[in-house]
């Protein structure tokens, strides 16, 4: 017991790559909800009758932690998830939101309405794991090293996946065919921003170019596009003339600088300047009010709720809601929309090039918190309007029994819109994954949002968690643009960790070391934007930048760059001094008393010719990807020099990679970061490959993916848990040579495979093509032994009718007593029981008919009955009870095995352990035999090196280390050189020392004949997985449906395509067999 | 061969043993080849009869392992099996009509084990209660015990306050070849035994640090430099293990032809480590008793006997002539 509270720092780890799920809802929950009420508009419902105006808002949400539906009110007992995965309910807390009710400008009243109940997600703020140390888990029935970040829905475990967006309040050049199609004139250039409110809801804007040359502002305002020429728009925001916009327009272009290094600008601008000018003249707008009157005209209409306002303050309305929602101020958002319009015509002159959506460095992610506060948010607006018409419709019927003036006949009307459907919408959401809403929400899928976190084994539970989704919209398209791997996302997104096949690409999973930024600092103290800001305003301007005020313009690159903090102009920086600048912001990222966050992303663009749209761009928003690298610029105070840095910033730094080498870089770019580990670019699971350095890269994809399907052992709470499938290893190990990520993130709590001693030699012919041998003797000792835990839930409410519901209980019969064998007397089966098909396995009592209904066991297979939960907390007695199953699953042949280095076989046979070949000096019979053909052209070196140094390992009684690229963390000029020497004749070497052959082979004799096998065979021990696909499970299913023609796929299985990993070229497609063979598989 | 008549094939194998323990046995069978040797290493790994737990009836299970988890452990318990030879298989038992459950063909076990402090209960092979004295768990403790408290058997399960476990086994004879917990051999190997000539005169011909490196050369200590008259010597030739590696180096040197050896056809060493069931000494008996009745199978069937004619000599040389 005295290691737990070692345990519970090494869980540190493994906590971290859970915390932006967590941190997300936390800010939900902290804040989130309470900007987000404050964001949704009040509504007011005006009487004619009594000429009284009511106004009604919502404020003060409160969430409580999931309690029992109590029998009595008083007491409050605490739900613990095993209680909702074990009842199959929901882990959630109630929700309760005050409304406020105001007559005219009388006092507000404010009431408690109930809006049903929110899930909760485990280890948040609200749940009562958070906080509890491995002892006080145990105690709750929870695995010691629990990390959270997920829901329990119905008893399943729901995870958020995360998804891609694009960077929010980034104005983005963007080049599509399908800009072309929005209206006659338009070409395909736009600059794009997705502007990101405070409650994080969000908005998206572009700017298409037209023909003629002038822009148009388009944005979505219920699921319709609304284009405005950028001149109205610009005249709207604030009092101007049109020589100032016109120097603003033109201030990016000077003629001194020609066609030089930088210049974004030409004479054309001041063209296009004339011609958005034009337009206004051509639409008689020539004051800031005709601009707001134009604009509030047409919109009256789509505006709900402005339809008795003036058309000023309707315009103003569609300035402030829909564009540039991150803006308050109105200059502001002048002063972005003219930054906009010069990247915009810079990207028509081509003096900077489009930026890649498809690209890490213009993408952000989506967390739950976020899509739950979005969500909600859409859910009560539509409450509130809809309570607004039941209230009007009232008005209009003229009621009698209706007094508008009383709040009580008011709450009465509204209370026909129930609120509790509120909590059961978010629910919903999280339980299927799919959006119900009108205006989309401004996202690009309906469903698809969330999924199970399946525990097949921990490898697979913990990938959920750090799997990034590109998008649902982009799986169906034909181009392979968006599964590429670009290096942008190098140290994000892992290169090996993606499945191959349909997701390719698509689905990826962040590195170890990436996380994603938060609404909490790293103490977990809330950051407070606001001040943020200042403080990093006021260091710019303490480094000389110039501060964008009203009215005056600002010249444009090469001269100055623009500041971007947030997606706001800040101001700019002259460009000789922004080097500088920068370097100074790192520096203040690094000290903990600046005020600047440690995870301020300074993304300077530099200048260049047609390069990238130059300025300095700072990002200080939630949600963005970030990874921490060493900073070796920066003058070292201790170990204070390990900086966070994101992928747009990236681009532009020059990083080197420990080894001591200058990666080429020279002196003209000399390098201020340094990687901390070469690690650091791989994901957990893509970490546990041994040596994968020296493996063929396809092959450690494909281990990422088996590793994910291994029968491991799944859960150490196995025995409190209810899944409808678990698998279960009976005797796993930790394996002899292990990396540093082993150890890390605690994976010996959860081990996958076994040490096998491996033969590789041809014998007997069973091991041909991928299939293995097994050692009989060696199975029957216990290896690779395993179950299958199932679990069957019996709900009486649920199945019966309301007529019946009381009527049925859990009773076995008296009179007929032939079920009596496996039904104990309380009609449920007896605990060790083993249950053939068609056996009873609980039986039914119907009061009402006087009858006993058996359930029988389905299937061509006998089960065990391991574990029998029942729910007692019920008033009407026993209504539900879980049973679960054991299927045993010992190796048989033609189960699937595979070591960890993408190397998977069939086995073949169980050969008896006397006629398998023995050593001649150890006796050693090997437990597995491959076919040497496994190797040739796979090169899966790194599964040699694992045999041989395991058998050191296993010689010395030590563990080797096996931790990939660890040449490359040397420096230069320390150590000796003999460390540098190759790691096959380190290995080599300490085997012979132990009286082996130094390459690992021996002289082994044919247990059958006794005499020397001609050839040495080279053998030793290596760490296999047993995966999940079971002969027995696949032989069930397929005399399950019987009438499915072998040899026929039912044609929605079929694939037309089959996708590759990006890394190989340009992710061509190819069809079929072009590879020679259906029958050779990898 | 063809037409030699009455030519005998008889050989007279002779055994050496050099060195005895009750779980191990180093002995040298000369005289012989490797088709006997090899069936000798077989009938001792699959063949030697040996009493195992074998069905396991549970009454109270409420430790962490389940069921057949348990009933596995129980079975791969090594039981002392002296008996095992004179015992019945259970199927050809007449006195209980094959239900296994007699003291002629069984050995009936109980265990009854709860925990009843915070302190953990480790359910071990001690706790199997036996009805036959003479079939018991093994005790490893004798051997050369340090503080024999220590020894407390092997776990079978290890228990928390409140955790019980009950249970009724029954053990059976069998064979490694049925299940691999029958085997009473842990390790059986054998050797051929190497011959190692060293070509003196080309040794000579190199300088001392080339011996020296060429004596380095084998991984396991074969040969060894005399410190007085630095000659190689052969030390230990059956540290040998036909690994080439000396030969690959005088071959590198340039000195092909600088050892030559030879794995003698006709002699083996046989190293024989014991579960602890039998004695490894007994396991070899027990082996050559299996063997023969093996071969008194062969030779007594009627189809032997038909066979004669068409096989003649070979009959002969079975039937011991």
């Amino acid at each position: 017991m005295g290691a737990t509270k070692a345990d519970a720092a090494d869980y540190g780890a493994l906590r971290e790559l859970f915390r932006h799920h967590i941190e997300s809802f936390d800010h939900l929950v902290d804040r989130g909800l309470e900007t987000m009420l404050d964001k949704i508009k009040p509504v007011q419902i005006f009487d004619p009758s009594s000429d009284k105006t009511l106004k009604i808002w919502f404020a003060k949400p409160e969430v409580y932690q999931p309690q029992k539906e109590g029998s009595s009110k008083t007491s409050h007992d605490a739900l613990l998830p095993f209680e909702c995965r074990q009842a199959k309910t929901s882990y959630a807390g109630k929700f309760v939101v005050h409304l406020y009710f105001q007559y005219d400008d009388k006092v507000a009243v404010h009431e408690k309405f109930n809006f049903g109940h929110l899930p909760i997600m485990l280890k948040s703020k609200l749940c009562y794991l958070n906080g509890a140390d491995p002892q006080k888990l145990v105690s709750w029935k929870e695995e010691s090293s629990e990390m959270g970040g997920y829901f329990i829905l119905n008893g399943l475990e729901r995870v958020v996946r995360l998804l891609i967006l694009p960077k929010r309040n980034y104005p983005m050049s963007m080049v599509r065919n399908s800009f072309r199609d929005r209206r006659e004139g338009y070409t395909d250039k736009a600059v794009v921003i997705r502007c990101v409110r405070e409650d994080q809801s969000s908005v998206t804007v572009k700017l298409y170019y037209l023909q003629n040359g002038s822009a148009r502002l388009g944005f979505w305002i219920q699921a319709r596009e609304y284009l405005l020429p950028v001149g109205v728009v610009l005249k709207a925001l604030i009092d101007t003339n049109d020589h100032e916009i016109y120097s603003s327009l033109t201030s990016c272009y000077s003629e001194k600088y020609g066609r030089g290094k930088g210049v974004v600008g030409n004479q054309l601008v001041s063209e296009r300047a004339k011609i958005i000018l034009d337009e206004l003249r051509d639409l008689t707008l020539f004051t800031r009010r005709q601009c707001l009157q134009h604009i509030g005209e047409h919109f009256q209409p789509v505006m709900d709720g402005l339809e008795n306002e003036s058309f000023i303050s309707v315009a103003s309305a569609v300035l402030q809601d829909y564009i540039f929602v991150h803006l308050n101020n109105n200059y502001d958002k002048f002063n972005l929309l003219i930054f906009m319009v010069q990247k915009l015509f810079s990207l028509i002159d081509q003096t900077s090039s489009p930026d890649n959506p498809d690209s890490l460095q213009n993408q952000e992610v989506l967390l739950p918190g976020h899509l739950i506060t979005i969500y909600l948010k859409d859910k009560l607006e539509d409450w509130l309007q809809k309570a607004k018409k039941l209230l009007q419709d009232e008005l209009k019927n003229k009621a009698k029994n209706f007094d508008f003036s009383s709040l009580a006949h008011v709450k009465k009307v509204m209370d026909k819109n129930p609120g509790r459907q509120i909590g059961s919408a978010i629910e919903n959401m999280l339980k299927t994954g799919r959006l119900v809403t009108q205006s989309g929400l401004d996202l690009q899928q309906r469903a698809g949002y969330t999924v199970q976190a399946e525990r097949l084994n921990f490898l697979r539970f913990l990938s959920h968690f750090r799997a990034v989704h590109r998008g649902a919209s982009f799986a169906g398209l034909r181009t392979t643009s968006v599964r590429k791997l670009l290096p942008e996302s190098w140290g994000f997104l892992c290169p090996v960790h993606t499945p191959d096949g349909e997701p390719c690409g698509l689905l990826n999973h962040m590195t170890c070391t990436c996380r994603i930024t938060s609404f909490f600092d790293s103490k977990g103290n809330f950051r407070d934007f606001v001040k943020i800001r200042t403080s990093i305003l006021n260091v710019l301007i303490g480094i000389g930048m110039t501060p964008s005020l009203p009215k005056i313009v600002q010249a444009g690159p090469p001269d100055v760059l623009s500041v971007l903090l947030d997606g706001r102009v800040v101001g700019s920086i002259p460009s000789a001094e922004v080097e500088k600048a920068v370097s100074y912001l790192r520096r203040l990222k690094l000290s903990t008393t600046s005020g600047i966050p440690d995870d301020l992303e300074v993304g300077y663009v530099p200048l260049s010719f047609g390069g990238a749209y130059p300025g300095l761009y700072l990002f200080t928003n939630p949600s963005r990807f970030a990874r921490p690298v060493r900073n070796i610029s920066a003058p070292v105070d201790g170990s204070q020099n390990i900086e966070l840095i994101g992928p747009f910033e990236q681009v532009f730094m020059e990083i080197r990679c420990p080894d001591g080498g200058d990666g080429g870089r020279r002196n003209e770019f000399p390098a201020t970061h340094e990687e901390i580990h070469p690690t650091g670019m791989l994901s957990v699971v893509a970490n546990l490959t041994p040596w994968s350095d020296h493996n063929q890269s396809p092959r450690n994809m494909y281990q990422c993916q088996m590793a994910k399907q291994t029968m491991a052992f799944s859960s150490q709470a196995i025995h409190f848990r209810a899944d409808q499938k678990l698998y279960h290893l009976q005797t796993p190990q930790t394996p002899i040579v292990r990396t540093g990520a082993y150890t890390k993130y605690c994976i010996d709590e959860f081990p996958t495979g076994t040490n096998a001693i491996v033969a590789v030699l041809a014998y007997s012919g069973y091991d041909m093509e991928d299939a293995m041998i097994l050692n009989k003797s060696s199975v029957e000792r216990g290896m690779f032994h395993g179950q299958i835990y199932q679990t069957e839930t019996i709900d009486l409410s649920e199945q019966s009718s309301k007529s019946d519901r009381e009527q049925r209980m859990f009773r076995r019969s008296n009179t007929d007593k032939s079920a009596h064998p496996w039904i104990d007397s309380d009609g449920l089966p007896y605990v060790g029981q083993m249950i053939r098909p068609n056996e009873p396995y609980c039986s039914v009592y119907n009061e009402v008919t006087t009858t006993t209904k058996n359930h029988l066991r389905k299937g061509s297979e006998s089960a065990i009955v391991d574990y029998v939960a029942v729910d007692t907390k019920t008033k009407k007695g026993l209504q539900k009870a879980n049973i679960r199953f054991r299927h045993p699953r010992n190796p048989v042949i033609g189960d699937k095995f595979s070591s960890r280095h993408g190397q998977k076989g069939v086995c073949s046979q169980l050969w008896p352990d006397v006629d398998m070949p023995f050593s001649g000096i150890t006796g050693m019979r090997p437990d597995l035999i491959i076919n040497p053909h496994a190797f040739p052209s796979r090169m899966t070196i790194a599964m040699l090196l694992e045999s041989i140094a395991a058998k050191v390992g296993s010689l010395d009684g030590e563990f080797v280390d096996a931790t990939p690229f660890a040449s490359s963390t040397k420096k230069a000029n320390g150590e000796e050189k003999s460390e540098s020497e190759l790691l096959v004749d380190q290995i080599g070497a300490k085997l012979r020392k132990k009286g082996f052959n130094y390459h690992g082979v021996e002289v082994l004799y044919s247990g059958v004949y006794g005499t020397e096998l001609t050839c040495e065979i080279f053998i030793g021990p290596v760490y296999y997985q047993r995966l999940r696909h079971m002969v027995s499970d696949k032989f069930q299913a397929s005399s399950l449906h019987w009438n499915s023609r072998p040899g026929h796929t039912p044609a929605h299985q079929r694939k037309k395509t089959r996708w590759r990993h990006p890394i190989w070229g340009d992710g061509t497609r190819f069809h079929g067999c072009t590879r020679g063979g259906v029958f050779i598989a990898r | 061969m063809e037409g030699g008549g009455g030519a005998s094939y008889q050989r007279f194998p002779v055994v050496k043993v050099r060195e005895t323990k009750d779980d191990y046995l180093k002995f040298e069978l000369r005289g012989t080849d490797a088709s006997v040797a090899n069936a000798l290493r077989r009938v001792m790994i699959a063949e030697v009869p040996t009493i195992a737990i074998d069905l396991v009836e549970i009454e109270v299970n409420s430790s962490v392992l389940n069921d057949e988890f348990i009933a596995h452990r129980l079975g791969l318990v090594p039981l002392t099996s002296d008996r095992a030879m004179s015992m019945r298989f259970s199927r050809d038992c007449d006195a209980c009509d094959g239900d296994g459950q007699c003291e002629f063909c069984s050995v009936e076990f109980h265990l009854r084990a709860k925990c009843m402090t915070d302190q953990t209960l480790d359910v071990t092979s001690k706790d199997l209660i036996s009805s036959d004295h003479t079939v018991v768990p093994v005790d490893f403790s004798d051997a050369l015990a340090d503080d024999s408290a220590e020894q407390k058997g092997i776990t079978i399960v290890k228990l928390r306050r409140g955790q019980e476990l009950r249970l009724r086994a029954i053990a059976r004879k069998g064979i490694g070849k049925d299940h691999a917990k029958w085997s009473p051999a842990a390790t059986v190997t054998f050797m051929y035994e190497p011959e190692i000539h060293i070509n003196e005169d080309l040794v000579e011909t190199l300088s001392l640090e080339e011996k020296q490196s060429w004596v380095e050369s084998s991984p396991t200590k074969v040969f060894d430099i005399n410190p007085n008259t630095e000659q190689v010597l052969v030390v230990d030739p059956e540290a040998y293990t036909y690994d080439e590696e000396v030969i690959k180096k005088a071959e590198a040197m340039g000195k092909p032809g600088l050892v030559e050896i030879y794995a003698k056809e006709d002699s083996f060493i046989f190293t024989v480590e014991s579960t602890g069931a039998i004695k490894a000494s007994q396991l070899v008996l027990n082996a050559i008793d299996v063997l023969k009745q093996k071969l008194d199978a062969v030779r007594l069937s009627e189809d032997t006997v038909e066979a004669d004619d068409q096989f003649g000599e070979l009959g002969a040389h079975m039937r011991g002539g």
